[in-house]
């Protein structure tokens, strides 16, 4: 395994499922579980011929920032796109149930308890979503994934963070969204329906999955910086990463639902006013929404290099 | 006698449940939708039922959205999860000062293929829609209302996930009224993973993780109660809405809702490994927790 | 059809064990593999588990690993590996490539 400091400079794109979740927390810090170790791979796959993993392809456990207990989720997109199985969604689930038990753990011991021992929770999604192998314990995992945080609401803060290869999409997409603070690089995307199936559904003229940047206007992590679908957009470094993080934990967990794009109903009448506009629009490029929030030349915005985009960009102007 | 079947038939069934002449669409709480063209594929509502106020959601298997041309057949679409969220969060609001017993039911009823898939869609987060939906129902179960999902035809994917696989408890008519209940059908399962059809086929005789309907979704702990006939649906409804209650008013809500049913999975054996990681998983936590509580 | 379990039993001159009790390494991703190495008493031997989708490669592996056993004089070592259509090439890699990881964390490489 990499060396933590190394960990830190290297393209979060690239690093595994492992390397990120050692390397989000401080150093050192990270205890596995349910590590290959143990062998918990999929009961499912064998009999289907496909290979295993003993991690199942989801990498969890606890590490600190700080006095902080942070536990740490993260996706492993290379293992069957990053998909969830049974194995994979009972570590998912437990992992937001632990930080919950957690901290009612430690609220009970001390209703004092300090904003910097909050434990938090970070989810890294690369998934597309349900293991079709394994299709409807995929699904179930989901739901009980959405049901865990809501139990975290005013407890355990959840962070997502998504900036690797297969992005996150599928029922992993509403999962994404419901969390309280999202944090993008522009090399991950965030959505529901695939590229591919959207081609499928509307033809190559309508949407080409081949354009690359079509697909990253479509769902990738400028865009949705524009659109208020993410909270903060990073450079590609397991640092970048990790230092938002830390700063995202020092805000009260008050303060944290002021940072939520869905879970209530200001939330959702709000959501709807966007909804309108889209009806109203009916764009056939993000470029055109980009354009109406404010961007002047919206061409230009797709390659423009980081600190020029985060210093010229308008977004959506959010009002909740 | 004919095949019967309700797919399709969303309003039918609401009739067939509630109360006779008690649906005031488009009302619940102080929500009042005034556009009828909002959201058309989600019919929402307040019905009486065994004499109580509840929310009634269902799908319009009939509607089009004119605004969003991929919404129709009972797709649930970015106006329709929204739509479904106002009916959850207004019955939250109405019942605020409510006590637990008093909370008013919310009953889905399923009939749905699935979820908006559009570039428009996403452009502006389809997503953020149907999490909507699922994180209202989430809030509403634990404030103490009970929710029972009816799944009377199409019940698929991201679709039941919000539009169902919150809920207390799920209950679904059988395979012979056309009811389907899966990620996606095994043909397409068969194509995408590259595996054999029959033998897909053959499997899920015997694991019921992959294959499509009612009965495999019982054996894995998806579903409470598979509801032989039409005209039980009412009674199983009102029955469950009191054995929730009663769950509820002795506080334990661990066995009702997603949870509940990672329970009723282990119990009949079709997610048995679940419950080992988890258990496995709290060792391990347990032999370090406190390092990381005293850090 | 189901996954293919392989089984293999190697024996060196003068075998050494790994430095640490057990070691991870790898993503199972298409044409790649995992390994687990576990320090075991099997009398200096090395047994290894290969569970791999494709058939009708014993032999291949056979080679693979003894060469890999006896290039680094292993022994009182469990080696399993999750294959998935890894090429010989990238098995040797892998395999080497753990082995250096594992030497290098054992002799104070950070976490």
């Amino acid at each position: 395994m990499a060396n933590w400091d190394d960990l830190q400079k290297s393209s979060f794109l690239e690093s595994s499922a492992r390397e990120r979740a050692l390397g989000l927390v401080d150093k050192g810090t990270f205890t596995e579980f349910i590590s290959p170790i143990d062998r918990m791979s999929s009961p499912h796959l064998p009999v289907l011929g496909e290979a295993v993993e003993f991690d199942d392809g989801i990498v969890v456990g606890v590490g600190l920032i700080g006095k902080k207990p942070v536990f740490v989720v993260s996706q492993e997109g290379k293992f069957i796109g990053g998909s969830v199985g049974e194995v994979g969604g009972a570590k998912m689930v437990n992992t937001i149930k632990l930080a919950v038990d957690m901290y009612d753990k430690m609220k009970a011991e001390n209703p004092d308890l300090p904003e910097e021992k909050r434990p938090a929770v970070v989810v890294s999604f690369e998934t597309g979503g349900v293991r079709l192998h394994e299709a409807n314990a995929g699904l179930l995992a989901h739901a009980e994934v959405m049901d865990q945080i809501q139990d975290a609401r005013g407890k355990v803060p959840i962070i997502g963070v998504i900036g690797s290869k297969v992005g996150c999409f599928g029922g992993m997409g509403f999962v994404a969204a419901a969390t309280d603070v999202i944090i993008m690089s522009e090399f991950g995307r965030l959505g529901l329906t695939g590229p591919e199936v959207i081609e499928q559904e509307l033809g190559k003229e309508e949407f080409d999955a081949g354009n690359r940047a079509l697909v990253y206007r479509t769902t990738g992590g400028k865009h949705k910086y524009i659109m208020q679908d993410c909270n903060f957009m990073v450079e590609d470094t397991i640092a970048s990463f990790r230092d938002q993080i830390a700063e995202v934990v020092k805000i009260s967990i008050d303060e944290m639902e002021g940072l939520r794009r869905i879970g209530s109903l200001e939330l959702v009448e709000e959501q709807i006013k966007l909804v309108e506009l889209a009806a109203k629009m009916q764009p056939s490029d993000s470029k055109d929404v980009w354009a109406h929030f404010g961007n002047e030349k919206p061409e230009e915005l797709t390659d423009m290099p980081y600190d020029e985009f985060m210093k010229v960009v308008k977004r959506y102007p959010k009002q909740s | 006698m004919e095949m019967e079947t309700l797919v399709g038939q969303g309003r039918e069934a609401i009739n067939m449940i509630i109360d006779p002449d008690s649906f005031q669409e488009n009302v619940v709480g102080d929500l009042k939708v005034e556009d009828e063209s909002f959201g058309p594929g989600a019919v929402i509502g307040t019905a009486s039922l065994n004499g109580e106020d509840v929310t009634v959601i269902a799908n319009d298997a009939m509607a089009f959205n004119e605004k969003f041309p991929v919404v129709f057949a009972g797709v649930i679409g970015m106006e329709e999860a929204y739509k479904m969220a106002l009916a959850v969060y207004n019955s939250i609001k109405a019942d605020e000062d409510k006590p637990v017993d008093k909370k008013r039911p919310i009953v889905l009823i399923v009939d749905t293929p699935g979820n908006g898939p559009g570039k428009v869609e996403e452009i502006f987060g389809m997503n953020k829609a149907t999490g909507s939906y699922q994180l209202s129902l989430a809030e509403a179960r634990k404030k103490g209302h009970p929710i029972v999902a009816m799944v009377i035809g199409r019940a698929i994917s991201g679709a039941f996930l919000c539009h169902g696989l919150q809920a207390d408890q799920i209950l679904a008519l059988p395979k012979q009224f056309q009811t389907m209940i899966h990620v996606m059908p095994l043909t397409s399962i068969a194509r995408i993973t590259k595996q054999d059809l029959e033998r897909l086929e053959e499997l899920s005789t015997t694991n019921p993780v992959f294959a499509s309907g009612a009965d495999f979704f019982y054996q894995l702990g998806g579903l409470e109660e598979i509801v032989e006939q039409f005209d039980k649906m009412r009674e199983k409804i009102i029955s469950h809405i009191g054995e929730i209650r009663n769950f509820k008013s002795a506080g334990q809500y661990e066995k009702t809702g997603p949870w509940g049913r990672g329970l009723l999975g282990a119990e009949r054996e079709g997610r048995a490994v679940r419950s080992k990681v988890i258990e496995q998983m709290q060792k391990e936590f347990d032999s370090v927790a406190d390092k990381y509580i005293s850090a | 059809m189901a996954l293919n379990e392989l089984q293999y039993e190697f024996k060196v001159d003068n075998p050494t064990t790994i430095l640490k009790e057990n070691y991870h390494y790898g993503v199972v991703g298409s044409g790649d593999m995992e390994v687990l190495m576990e320090k075991k008493d099997l009398g200096g031997a090395v047994k290894v588990k290969v569970v791999t989708p494709v058939s009708g490669f014993d032999k291949v592996w056979e080679r693979v690993l003894k060469k890999f056993v006896t290039e680094n004089s292993m022994g009182d070592v469990s080696l399993e590996i999750n294959d998935n259509n890894a090429t010989p090439v990238v098995v040797t890699m892998r395999l080497r490539q753990a082995l250096a990881e594992l030497v290098k964390e054992a002799e104070g490489g950070d976490k």
